[in-house]
């Protein structure tokens, strides 16, 4: 396929996305009677760092900037890319894609959404001044928004520019398809800088802050609750139904299914460990555990000198057996893994070993073998390192066990703090040891950071120039197909070099009352409020 | 008096600037730091971060930064919470962990020196054993098996209560922490209640008073109780404190906004100045909680002048 003719695939794509899918909120279906009260409670684990959209890095601080601000696109419940204040987009070359707001875009204060507001929100978010998290990691797709962010160009020479009040063009590095799920996130949503001029820091507190999402901020307490209300201004308010939503920020799941029994809160967000099937056969109308784009996996650190032989790693991959832990030893609806790309993610296929489908017994005998090569003993020591925590703790005995009991292997256990594992692993100063990875969006490039050569995100400190030739070749590609299919075969080629030991795709355990309506299956586990409504009960 | 009082003061400086130091030193030794995550934060991001909350000073320059900051007042920003300051945070916090540990403390102040007045009157009865057996069920209790227990009851069985969290000082959310802090509280001062005035009702003054022909209620009201409760008193500084500080696992429990929940999130976060605040606010804390048991011990014994 030529340039343009991937060009026209991708406007087709685009067009059929934008045809097959209605922008409007709630899909409220026909025959389901909704409650004279909307308003829903639902926890998100933790205190939010920060409401300010262009700083905000956790689960809490972005599920609930997504309720408050709307950037060009948005994403709904499946997951599935919608118009947000852009009401269409097209890819006018492989680096220049243009967008054309919406004209009835409003900010919660009245005044119109125009492209400014986007080119100020975007150099806000990589200006080092701002000192964003996630600068870096999402400026790599913005023409000079790495640069920026790592202070070597000014804010005004971002890839953005506003062509008139209600056209925007954005430049990328090289080609990125899919940069209109990545503005999704609210890190690229527009900014009232007349609002942050007047507050300052402040702007972002209950009475202050103005949004242009669904969703406006009505109250704030510190570690107990952050309430959003209906945004009278909002664009799609029409199709918003549910009037409020209230934010727990529990981080202990027991407290949180005390609450949820209670009345108190109708969205937990994960079970205790352990406790799906007792809640599943308690509440089965009301269990939910949808497939995530997250990993459980355990670094090797490729560079230690018992782990730099292939063989050894393989050989530790083996033995593991992923269907007893998820079964058995965490048990609370997590699926077996295999590879760094988890099922789910776009841009690239996972990769799976033919061991995977052996008998244990026939895994064994070749993990022995694969030791024996390596001159690697019964009896030999590894250290494994994992943060304190009994969750953790479980699955580092498991696996402990594994290696001893398959392999003669004697494990040295080290539980750290997390903070303290965290240094440790980013420092390359551990043997194996326990890692997580959530995708940051929807593409393959966010798995394909935790093992690319020299990314920040690498902890194995593994590298494969020629996968890195192919993912190189895929970033440049205009064809979704090609692209998909090079960096397919790039996660098949690292896999098999065995920088990491992939154990379990995350699922999200947890419990929704029954009467929340258009709750959906996201591999982000990102559900706003705006496509959401209570069932009359 | 007075000048006593001003002395302690004064005496509380140098010690508070001691445990500041200390604090602030260990701190920045311990391995990880407030910026890093699960997702590494690549160097010039993190220079970033650490320019906007001065981390990229001399650490001598940091502490004068933070001494100077101090001393105007202002317990500087909160790493963890981006949009607020520890000012703000301390304000919110501490009148939510300073209203249920007050509460706690004034109820089981009344209940249990009740019972171990009840307890030491009928020493070695049915009556005796009764509270005692209670209030051992408080002490011999871990409140984390204890809080859930009041919260099945309470909350999810009868839904009588709500199971935690907190909305803006309704009394309603207070319930059943307040419970838990007197339950294991009671067991204490019931107990030292109860030793304090067994043991002073056996003295020579008591045994006069009884030989004069005193009825028995003139001799507890108005002679035994008062040295009784020294002991109770001295209780009284560190029950307070650790009420109001370090209540953490009931905050847990109950998802309360409280002192003890921002100390824990502090300490492992790495947000060196809210922990720096907490300790400057504990320290003050409990300066003025024990400057107030020895003047409480003053005006409750007669022999005790400053």
């Amino acid at each position: 396929m030529t340039n343009k003719q991937s060009l026209r695939a991708v406007a087709a794509a685009v067009a059929l996305a934008l045809a097959s899918g209605s922008v409007l909120a709630a899909q409220v279906p026909a025959g389901v009677k909704l409650a004279a009260k909307q308003t829903l409670i639902r926890n998100t684990g933790s205190e939010p760092e920060t409401l300010d959209p262009a700083v905000a890095e956790s689960v809490p601080a972005n599920t609930i900037t997504a309720d408050l601000f709307e950037g060009l696109t948005s994403a709904d419940n499946n997951g599935k890319i919608l118009p947000g204040v852009a009401e269409s987009w097209k890819q006018a070359d492989a680096t220049t894609w243009v967008f054309h707001l919406r004209k009835n875009a409003k900010w919660s204060d009245g005044r119109p959404v125009v492209a400014d507001d986007f080119v100020y929100g975007w150099q806000r978010f990589l200006d080092p001044k701002t000192a964003s998290p996630y600068s870096e990691t999402y400026g790599i797709f913005i023409l000079n928004g790495k640069e920026i962010a790592t202070g070597k160009k000014k804010p005004s020479e971002l890839g953005i520019k506003a062509v008139d009040k209600y056209t925007l063009e954005v430049k990328t590095p090289y080609p990125v398809l899919f940069l209109p799920a990545l503005v999704a996130n609210t890190q690229f949503a527009p900014a009232p800088k007349a609002v942050i001029d007047k507050y300052g820091k402040d702007w972002v507190k209950p009475g202050k802050m103005v949004s242009n999402g669904a969703y406006q901020l009505k109250d704030w307490q510190v570690n107990s609750k952050v309430v959003v209300a209906k945004n009278a201004n909002y664009w799609d308010a029409k199709s918003v139904v549910l009037s409020q939503t209230t934010y727990l920020p529990i981080e202990d799941s027991n407290a949180d299914v005390k609450l949820y029994e209670s009345g108190q809160n109708d969205w937990v967000l994960n079970l205790p460990p352990g406790t799906f099937d007792k809640y599943k056969t308690q509440y089965p109308k009301e269990i939910h555990n949808g497939e995530l784009a997250a990993l459980r996996y355990y670094s090797f650190n490729n560079k230690d000198a018992l782990l730099k032989d292939v063989r050894v790693r393989k050989a530790l991959s083996m033995v593991i057996d992923r269907d007893i832990l998820a079964k058995k030893v965490t048990a609370d609806g997590q699926n077996p893994a295999y590879s760094v790309m988890v099922h789910g993610v776009s841009g690239a296929d996972p990769s799976s070993y033919d061991w995977a489908k052996w008998p244990m017994a026939k895994r064994v005998d070749e993990a022995k073998k694969l030791l024996a090569q390596a001159g690697v003993k019964p009896g030999a020591k590894i250290k494994f390192t994992y943060n304190t925590n009994d969750y953790h703790k479980k699955m580092a005995i498991f696996a402990a066990s594994e290696w001893k009991s398959k392999l003669g292997l004697n494990t040295e256990l080290e539980s750290l703090e997390f903070k303290v594992l965290l240094k440790k692993r980013h420092d390359g100063d551990y043997q194996i040891a326990r890692n997580g990875w959530n995708a940051d969006y929807n593409d393959a490039t966010t798995f394909l950071a935790l093992v690319e050569c020299g990314n920040t995100q690498n902890d194995n400190q593994n590298c494969n120039p020629k996968a890195e030739e192919l993912i190189k070749q895929g970033n440049q590609s205009l064809d979704p197909a090609k692209r998909k299919q090079l960096f397919t075969q790039a996660v098949k080629m690292i896999m098999d070099d065995y920088p990491m030991l992939p154990l379990l795709q995350y699922t999200a355990p947890r419990l929704i009352k029954s009467y929340v309506g258009g709750v959906g299956q996201n591999p982000l586990d990102r559900y706003r409020s705006k496509d959401l409504y209570i069932i009359q009960h | 008096m007075w000048s006593y009082t001003f002395r302690r003061i004064l005496a509380a400086i140098p010690t508070l600037l001691a445990v500041i130091t200390v604090c602030y030193l260990l701190l920045h030794m311990t391995p990880g730091g407030p910026f890093d995550g699960e997702r590494k934060i690549s160097e010039a991001v993190l220079a970033n971060l650490q320019a906007k909350y001065h981390l990229d000073l001399p650490l001598w320059k940091q502490y004068l930064y933070y001494l100077n900051s101090l001393l105007h007042g202002d317990l500087g920003a909160s790493f963890r919470y981006a949009d607020w300051s520890v000012n703000d945070l301390v304000a919110s916090a501490l009148p939510v962990s300073a209203t249920i540990g007050g509460s706690a403390i004034l109820i089981s102040l009344v209940i249990g020196i009740a019972l171990g007045v009840m307890a030491a009157l009928r020493q070695n009865s049915m009556v005796d054993y009764l509270v005692m057996f209670l209030g051992n069920i408080g002490g011999a209790f871990p409140s984390f098996i204890l809080g859930p227990v009041l919260v099945l009851i309470f909350a999810v069985t009868l839904k009588w209560l709500p199971a935690g969290g907190w909305n803006h000082f309704d009394p309603k959310f207070m319930v059943l922490p307040i419970m838990l802090l007197v339950f294991i509280n009671i067991s204490t001062i019931g107990r030292v209640m109860r030793g304090s005035l067994i043991e002073v009702l056996n003295s020579n003054f008591i045994r006069t008073a009884r030989a004069k022909g005193l009825p028995l209620r003139t001799i507890v009201l108005r002679h035994a109780l008062k040295p009784a409760l020294m002991p109770v008193v001295t209780l009284l500084g560190p029950l307070a404190i650790s009420s109001i500080t370090s209540a953490v696992v009931t905050e847990s429990i109950f998802s309360l906004p409280g002192l003890g929940k921002l100390i824990v999130n502090g300490a492992a976060n790495r947000d060196y100045t809210l922990v720096l605040g907490l300790v400057v606010l504990v320290t003050v804390i409990t300066v003025v909680f024990n400057l107030l048991v020895d003047l409480a011990y003053a005006l409750l014994d007669p022999k005790i002048r400053y």
